[in-house]
C-alpha cells in the first residue's frame, strides 16, 4: 500500500454526519468508540479507502486510529500534524491528547508529552513538554504559609448557600484555603459569572484564595465524563487522571495538605469522583468530606436552583443562595414583567 | 523580531521536523526534541540559536521536534514559524540566509 499516495480532509461532524460511519467502522477496529463531541475530524484517505482518522474536541484530541495494513509508515504523525494545524486555525494551540498506555510511545514521538496515567487505562497527554510545570511554578507563587492548607474545587453552577456553608467550614478548620472554580465554559452559568458569584460568596473569608480554574482541573481534558456524562470504564479512568494531577501537582504546588468535599447525593458522576479522591489521595492529603446543608429538609443543590430558574421561582432561590448571588440571578434572569 | 502569536511550521515527516511557537514574556526558551540528539544535538542547537539570533529573537517559547532534517530544512522551518509568530508583515530577505 506504499504506493498509494494519502490524501488528507476535513471533517466537521456537524456538517457531514453521513461521513461518520466509515470513521466508526475504522475506530471499532481499533477497539475504539466515537465520542459525541467531537467537532472535527481529519481523515486519512488512500485511493477510495479511509485508512486513517484523528478527532478533535475543543483542544484535546481523541479517537485516533490507522488501518492495520497502514501501520509503521508514521501515518499517526502525519495525522496529528494535521490535526495541530487545524486546531491552531481555530485558536487551539496548547491541546491534549488521551490515549491508552500501549499507544504512550507513538504519541512521545509526535510531540506529545505524557502528563498523568491512570493504570492500563488512560494516558493524558499535551503537546508541550512544560505545560504542567508552568502551570505549577504560576501556582507556586500564589503559596501561603500555614500547617494546614486547604483546597476545594467547585463549579458553583450557580453558588449556593451549600457551596458557602463548605468554605466557611473548610476556612475555618485551615490556615489558608484554595478554591478553584472549574474554568471549563459547559455549564449553564458561563464561568465569568461563576467566577464572580464565588468571589462575592466568600468575599468575607480572609484566608481565602480564589483561583480561576485551569485546563488542569476538571476540564474536557482531565475528565470529560464530567461533561459528558458518560458512564463506566472510561468515567473511572478519567476521575483517576483528575485526580492524580491535582495530587502529584496542584497540591505539591501549593503546599495543599487537605481537599474538602461535599457529600454527593445526586449525581452518580461526582459521587464516584468523591470516592475516587479518598482512594487515591490516602495518606498523602487529608480528603475531607462534609454533609450537605438542607434547608426545609432538602440537601441544597445548584441544579436546584437551576430548575427553580427556569419556573422563574425567585421566593425559592432565596432560601437556598446567599444574597450576592441572588443579585446576579435577579439582574439577569429574572423575565422582564410584561408591558401592557 | 517579535513574537505575538502561536504559530506552527513543518511536517513530522522522516528528515522533516516541527517547530511550534508560542509567546512567552521575557525569556527565550528553546526545547528541542530530537531522533538524532546523540549524533547531531550539538550541530542542531548552533543552527537552531544561529536562525535565532540573524533575526533577532529574545523571547518566545519554542519546540522543536526533529526528525532528522538537514540543516538547510531546520532553519527554513523556524524561519518560517518565526515568520508566521512575529508581527511583522515586511520580510527582511538579507537575513535570511
Amino acid at each position: 500500500m506504499q504506493s498509494q499516495p494519502i490524501d488528507f480532509r476535513h471533517t466537521l461532524v456537524a456538517k457531514h454526519p453521513e461521513r461518520l460511519s466509515q470513521i466508526r467502522y475504522l475506530l471499532a477496529d481499533s477497539g475504539l468508540g466515537l465520542d459525541n463531541d467531537i467537532t472535527l475530524f481529519v481523515e486519512a484517505w488512500s485511493g477510495t479507502q479511509l485508512v486513517g482518522c484523528a478527532g478533535l474536541a475543543v483542544n484535546v484530541i481523541k479517537c485516533v486510529a490507522v488501518n492495520e495494513q497502514l501501520r509503521g509508515e508514521n501515518l499517526s504523525a502525519r495525522l496529528l500534524a494535521e490535526v495541530q494545524n487545524a486546531a491552531l486555525e481555530r485558536g487551539h494551540f496548547h491541546l491534549f491528547l488521551c490515549t491508552r498506555p500501549c499507544n504512550k510511545e507513538r504519541f512521545a514521538r509526535s510531540g506529545f508529552w505524557p502528563i498523568v496515567r491512570s493504570g492500563n487505562n488512560a494516558v493524558l497527554m499535551e503537546n508541550t513538554p512544560q505545560g504542567i510545570e508552568r502551570y505549577c511554578r504560576s501556582l507556586s507563587r500564589m503559596r501561603k504559609c500555614g500547617e494546614k492548607i486547604g483546597a476545594i474545587v467547585m463549579n458553583a453552577n450557580p453558588f449556593t448557600l451549600g457551596h458557602r456553608h463548605l468554605a466557611e467550614q473548610a476556612a475555618m478548620q485551615c490556615d489558608a484555603l484554595h478554591l478553584f472554580v472549574v474554568r471549563e465554559d459547559a455549564s449553564f452559568f458561563p464561568f465569568s459569572a461563576r467566577l464572580g458569584m464565588v468571589r462575592a460568596g466568600v468575599a468575607h473569608l480572609p484566608n481565602v484564595t480564589v483561583h480561576e480554574g485551569s485546563q488542569y482541573i476538571i476540564s474536557r481534558a482531565t475528565f470529560p465524563a464530567y461533561f459528558l456524562k458518560e458512564t463506566g470504564k472510561v468515567q473511572l479512568a478519567w476521575s483517576e487522571i483528575d485526580v492524580l494531577i491535582f495530587r502529584d501537582f496542584i497540591a505539591p504546588a501549593l503546599g495543599i495538605t487537605h481537599r474538602f468535599i461535599g457529600s454527593e447525593p445526586f449525581c452518580d458522576i461526582t459521587r464516584q469522583y468523591n470516592q475516587t479522591l479518598h482512594a487515591l489521595l490516602a495518606s498523602r492529603i487529608e480528603v475531607v468530606e462534609m454533609p450537605r446543608i438542607k434547608v426545609t429538609g432538602n440537601a441544597i443543590s445548584a441544579s436546584e436552583v437551576r430548575r427553580l430558574l427556569k419556573t422563574q421561582q425567585f421566593s425559592r432561590i432565596r432560601e437556598i443562595v446567599p444574597d450576592s448571588t441572588f443579585a446576579h440571578l435577579e439582574t439577569h434572569y429574572r423575565a422582564s414583567a410584561e408591558v401592557a | 523580531m517579535k513574537i505575538v502569536r502561536e504559530a506552527l511550521a513543518g511536517t513530522q515527516e522522516s528528515s522533516d521536523l516541527m517547530v511550534k511557537i508560542a509567546p512567552a514574556h521575557g525569556e527565550l526558551e528553546i526545547v528541542i526534541h530530537s531522533e538524532v540528539i546523540k549524533q547531531f544535538g550539538e550541530q542542531i542547537r548552533q543552527v537552531v540559536n544561529d536562525t535565532f539570533r540573524a533575526m533577532n529573537v529574545r523571547q518566545g517559547l519554542i519546540i522543536i521536534e526533529d526528525k532528522g532534517a538537514l540543516d538547510c530544512v531546520i532553519r527554513a522551518r523556524l524561519q518560517s514559524a518565526l515568520l508566521r509568530a512575529a508581527d511583522e508583515q515586511a520580510i527582511n530577505w538579507g537575513t535570511l540566509k
